[in-house]
């Protein structure tokens, strides 16, 4: 009976080894809690979701752009970008609203429900590189969900970047987020614009396209070469328009960085749903930059 | 590399000395409407059974590996709480009984994606890590393309490869496993007419290929070829079934679903292999499908096996099996798609 | 049974479910009662208050109702109406509620009366054309099926007791017909409808080797234009795609397009061949909304 093969037990061998190289860990789920919900739109809510194990929670760290798998048994499994600040580590804010089966459910989740997280995936938005320069921050409706985490990381140290800039559009007054947090933005020295397609009665603000906004702050300065990052997220129409615009006002393609959205279904470069072209989203993105975007197939 | 001849009656003994494990082989599945047979990999009792004359099988290897359908995990909810378990359906070693080179490689490419980049999939890895196979030689099919893809010929990623001189096999053997094994049947070492029937057979098979893709510069030309009407002519075509990747060795793409139990106390996590000529590959929530039309799906599709994994691995995802061309019933076949693309159809 | 049913804390409601019939073999409804094992666990979910062939109790109020069969007579449609006005969400269970069914064959003979005579004889019975229901009410939600698969039902009640959204498969029988690694039947010399018919079935029919009929309808995206060119290819003229796209009903609109090519091709024939009864002559469809 020695020719009975022996039986190879590839797994089972977690200990030290990294997350992304170690098999066990694939499936491996992080049990988490929503510790609270507020409200932000009709239908946009901010959960903050908290790796339930204290240790896990520390040593879980992300940086801004990247994004997590949340996992309700049963239910399915999506990706999300994080919205919170790194420092937070495993104690996240995600920004999410109720458009699927997934996160229709979720809404109706309470403070207390247990959820599932992995992750967290992908690339991030490249801030050790962009200290010492301005930055251009531009969101377009839920693009703003991406944008928030880089934003806080550099509010948080402010000193180390030059001009920060805002531009934030919505469709109308009712779908602005994070309306509560602007003041508090403000008050770091960063300039905050925001536009929407279309005006409501209370509105006092801007109304227009985000590029006019945008188009405003170009003629403030003579070149955008030397100094300035900029980091677009929101409906590829918008990014499209937006990075035209950067490119023709001098702003090098390497220093612009966008973030996509695809179907996922691993997040771990395994099922392809992500691909475009046959580019990972889940690996090589969410966070492009437009040098990279520009050479994707389909990709806008 | 360590080379063995052996009697082809030896064969049979070595099947039985392998049989106290699970034996999957090429086996007879009765002949098409024009009498042609059919083949298919199938679990093999009995050493009669096994067809390793076979011309190619219908279904390629890769289920044995990447079941079409795996329960990932599954849940125990008990009101707010849960507990996720996690099994990846890795049991026992498996014996492969003549696989031909193309889907060797195939595995191999595989192992590029799933076993050998970042995270690695351990219900793909385990299984693989667990297969023992036994090669075998083949002749060119009129749809193999395979020598056009540079995987005519394995040069890993089995144990013992055979190639038939007639009355004698000649085995190339990679794993100590199988050097044991064959020191358990009567095998010598080759002689000089041993190798040289050998490379006589290597020379003949190499005149039999009929089909043939032009791979130079592929990826350029794909890139360049992006809005060329071929694409269209073919996407009018598809069926956007599925089938080319259910047959394909190397197509791995997936879609996960959760369901809840009827109970409402259990719930479980399904993955299924898809194809991205589906409908619904590229749709998300809300919605929105990033790739409507069959003409960009099969497009894609195109361009992971012949760009986007060059770019990625160095390497083409095809092995030229040309199982997805035999399949199709609208008749969409590589070497006729990449030809139109190219221009010189 | 009174206790409040609940999902990872979430609570939902336990729907108030009822069966109908209208002109059917109530076979679908069969199917439900055809699992022990399940069955228990199906009854918590959802409290029945109607259900013929289940149960004698019933009740005209609730939420969900499930209805089998095809509308054939007027009135059916009254009692379908009513059905509606009682119900949140009005379901066809399975092929002859969503798209007519083996029932609506009858539709492709010009003249009704004929069929009734052939069929009840000297009793006639005041029939009409066959409808699915979505000609009469709004449906919000289909059953596919010849049977329906009663995994896919309890599948399709959960997913509406706990809020999903419920979702068919998008693609065609072809998919679920390689995963169960049959050999193709075309290449078996066996017409098939696989390629454009919406799966969900597990091939239940091409792993039997039987071909596909469509009883589930078109998936998202069929090819029909390229399968008759398959089927011409495999030696199947229009007539054997005919039945077959017409058997159900899901078809139909292709089918109408196709039926004149077939009595063209009919016509050719020397007239001792042709199949059809003069009587009896196959017309493009004259199926309207009343």
């Amino acid at each position: 009976m020695h020719n009975k093969l022996h039986f190879i037990d590839v797994l089972g061998r977690t200990t030290g080894a990294h997350r992304k190289q170690d098999p066990d860990s694939f499936e491996y789920t992080l049990p988490a809690e929503i510790t609270s919900i507020y409200p932000l739109t009709a239908s946009e809510k901010l959960y903050q979701i908290q790796i339930i194990d204290p240790e896990l929670r520390n040593r879980f760290s992300f940086k801004p752009g990247q994004f997590v798998m949340l996992e309700l048994p049963g239910i399915g499994e999506a990706p999300f970008s994080i919205s919170s600040s790194p420092v937070r580590r495993g104690d996240l804010e995600l920004c999410i609203r109720a458009v699927g089966n997934f996160t229709n459910f979720l809404a109706k989740m309470e403070r207390g429900a247990k959820v599932g997280i992995t992750g967290p995936f992908g690339t991030h938005f490249p801030l050790e590189k962009m200290q010492g320069n301005d930055i251009l921050l531009i969101g377009g409706g839920l693009g703003i969900v991406p944008l928030r985490s880089p934003l806080l990381a550099v509010l948080e140290n402010r000193s180390r970047y030059g001009r920060v800039d805002i531009m934030y559009g919505a469709k109308s007054p009712m779908e602005l987020l994070f309306t509560y947090q602007y003041e508090e933005w403000r008050r770091f020295d960063i300039t905050l614009g925001i536009t929407v397609d279309k005006a409501d009665k209370g509105w006092k603000g801007r109304t227009g396209l985000i590029t006019e906004l945008l188009q405003e702050r170009i003629k403030q300065t003579t070149s955008l070469r030397e100094n300035t990052y900029a980091i677009v997220c929101g409906p590829p129409v918008m990014f499209h328009f937006v990075c035209k615009m950067l490119t023709e006002a001098g702003l090098p393609m390497q220093k612009m960085f966008v973030s996509l959205e695809r179907r996922m279904h691993c997040g771990r470069g395994k099922c392809c749903r992500c691909n475009i072209g046959s580019t990972y989203t889940c690996l090589d993105g969410p966070v492009f930059d437009y040098w990279s975007v520009m050479n994707l197939k389909e990709a806008i | 590399m360590i080379f063995k001849v052996f009697k082809n009656q030896e064969l049979a003994r070595l099947h039985e000395l392998l049989a106290v494990n699970i034996v999957v082989g090429p086996v007879a599945k009765g002949n098409d409407r024009n009498g042609k047979p059919l083949y298919d990999f199938d679990v093999v009792y009995d050493f009669n059974e096994l067809a390793l004359d076979y011309t190619q099988t219908v279904h390629s290897p890769k289920r044995f590996v990447l079941p079409y359908q795996e329960t990932l995990s599954t849940f125990a909810v008990n009101r707010k709480d849960w507990e996720k378990h996690v099994d990846f359906n890795v049991y026992r070693p498996l014996v492969f009984f003549g696989m031909h080179a193309c889907d060797i490689n195939a595995l191999n490419k595989l192992d590029l994606v799933l076993a050998q980049s970042t995270y690695p999939n351990p219900y793909y890895m385990g299984k693989r890590k667990n297969l023992f196979i036994i090669g075998i030689d083949c002749k060119p099919e009129p749809q193999c393309f395979c020598r056009s893809m540079g995987t005519d010929s394995a040069i890993h990623g089995f144990d013992v490869f055979l190639t038939d001189l007639g009355g004698k096999y000649f085995a190339e053997i990679l794993s100590a496993t199988a050097f044991d094994l064959l020191g358990q049947i009567s095998c010598q070492d080759p002689s000089a007419k041993d190798l040289a029937l050998y490379k006589q057979a290597t020379n003949g098979k190499n005149k039999h290929y009929t089909a043939q893709v032009e791979t130079s510069d592929l990826t350029k030309i794909l890139d360049l070829e992006f809005e060329s009407p071929a694409w269209d002519y073919w996407g009018e075509k598809c069926l956007s079934c599925g089938t080319c990747a259910n047959v394909c060795p190397t197509c791995y793409c997936y879609g996960v679903e959760e369901h809840v139990d009827l109970d409402l106390q259990h719930a479980s996590k399904t993955k299924s292999l898809h194809s991205c000529n589906l409908i619904d590959f590229a749709k998300v929530a809300g919605g929105h499908n990033f790739r409507p039309t069959s003409a960009s799906r099969l497009k894609y599709r195109y361009y992971h096996k012949h760009r986007g994994f060059v770019e990625a691995f160095e390497e083409s995802l095809c092995v030229g099996c040309g199982r997805c061309g035999t399949a199709c019933l609208a008749d969409i076949t590589p070497p006729e798609v990449i030809a139109s693309v190219r221009g010189k159809e | 049974m009174s206790e409040q049913l609940s999902y990872l804390g979430v609570p939902l409601a336990r729907p108030k479910v009822g069966f109908f019939e209208l002109s059917s073999c109530e076979g679908c409804q069969l199917q439900l009662l055809n699992n022990e094992a399940t069955l228990l666990d199906f009854l918590n979910l959802v409290e029945i208050v109607n259900f013929r062939e289940g149960m004698s109790e019933r009740a005209d109020t609730y939420d969900i109702a499930f209805v089998e069969g095809s509308v054939t007579r007027k009135d059916e449609i009254t009692r379908l109406t009513e059905i509606r006005r009682n119900a949140k969400i009005l379901v066809a269970l399975g092929s002859c509620a969503c798209f007519g069914g083996v029932n609506q064959l009858k539709n492709r003979f010009r003249d009704l009366e004929w069929v009734k005579k052939e069929v009840y004889g000297d009793f006639p019975i005041e029939t009409m054309e066959v409808h699915p229901l979505a000609d009469f009410v709004q449906v919000d939600l289909s059953i596919f099926g010849c049977p329906i698969k009663k995994e896919e039902v309890e599948r399709i009640v959960t997913d509406l007791v706990v809020g999903k959204t419920v979702r068919h498969p998008e693609y065609p029988v072809c998919m679920e017909c390689k995963a169960n690694e049959n050999i193709c039947l075309f290449e078996l010399g066996e017409p098939c409808l696989g390629p454009v018919t919406r799966a969900g079935c597990d091939a239940w029919c091409p792993s039997n080797r039987r071909g596909c009929w469509g009883c589930r309808g078109p998936a998202e995206t069929a090819n029909l234009t390229e399968l008759e060119k398959i089927m011409h290819t495999y030696g199947f003229d229009s007539e054997t795609i005919l039945d077959r796209l017409e058997c159900f009903g899901g078809f139909a609109s292709f089918a109408d397009t196709l039926r004149p090519k077939n009595i063209a091709e009919l016509s050719s024939l020397p007239a001792q061949t042709k199949l059809i009864p003069s009587g009896c002559k196959k017309v493009p469809a004259r199926r309207k909304k009343p």
